[in-house]
């Protein structure tokens, strides 16, 4: 039985190349079918293009929405991820 | 840990593809084998057949190797090899048909996700429909 699981984060940073990166190569690592909601921009988990895309940035809210077996281990890795974007670095 | 598929990064320029190179692999995040094959064998702008050799077997970790070349004779370079000297290279290679720095990011990203060499390819080629802005 596929779960649902949803979790919302304020970055403290800007979402760059490299978080965006982790982010991608974590949300892989899960079955489940991983999306990020920033503003009115979606973008699937997995595809570091499509998360860089998103150009989310520092105050933003970043809403991640899992929807499989593995839903909310994923939601977990990925918002431990975002929560660490911060100012420092790129 | 697996293998990982690695990466070879074929361009004109030995600077693009290093520079190409060190992106993707921080954006990756360091586990992937990403090998360059830049400029001719005496250092000028253009590709050498002997270089894309030589990357490819030091990217070849035996979970198969992508190559990416970045323009024109680049690519005639790899089909040439590719056809010319099968029984040199490694079992699984592809050649990715995708836009060199978009293409090298997301294929490091997914081969750093252990992804297979069908994969890497197909998250490489996705690039040609990513968008700027």
């Amino acid at each position: 039985m596929p779960e649902n699981c949803e979790a919302t984060i304020t970055l403290t940073g800007d979402l760059h190349a490299r978080p965006a990166g982790a982010l991608s190569v974590a949300a892989a690592q899960f079955s489940s079918a991983v999306q990020l909601a920033v503003a009115d921009s979606q973008a699937d988990a997995k595809s570091v293009l499509a998360v860089m895309q998103l150009g989310a940035s520092s105050g933003q809210q970043v809403t991640v929405r899992a929807v499989g077996p593995d839903a909310r281990n994923a939601v977990d890795a990925l918002i431990d991820i975002l929560s660490t974007v911060t100012r420092v670095g790129d | 840990m697996a293998a990982r598929v690695g990466i070879v990064l074929v361009s004109h320029s030995a600077s693009l593809a290093e520079g190409t190179a060190e992106l993707a692999g921080q954006v990756g995040g360091g586990s992937v084998t990403i090998a360059t094959a830049g400029g001719t064998d005496d250092g000028r702008l253009g590709t050498s057949i002997d270089k894309v050799a030589a990357a490819i077997r030091r990217a070849d970790a035996g979970a198969g190797v992508l190559i990416l070349p970045d323009l024109g004779s680049s690519v005639l370079t790899v089909r040439t090899l590719l056809a010319d000297e099968p029984d040199e290279l490694p079992d699984q290679v592809a050649v990715a048909d995708a836009p060199f720095v978009e293409g090298a990011v997301a294929a490091a990203v997914t081969a750093a996700a252990g992804g297979s060499l069908k994969a890497v390819l197909d998250a490489a080629q996705e690039a040609r429909h990513a968008r700027k802005l």
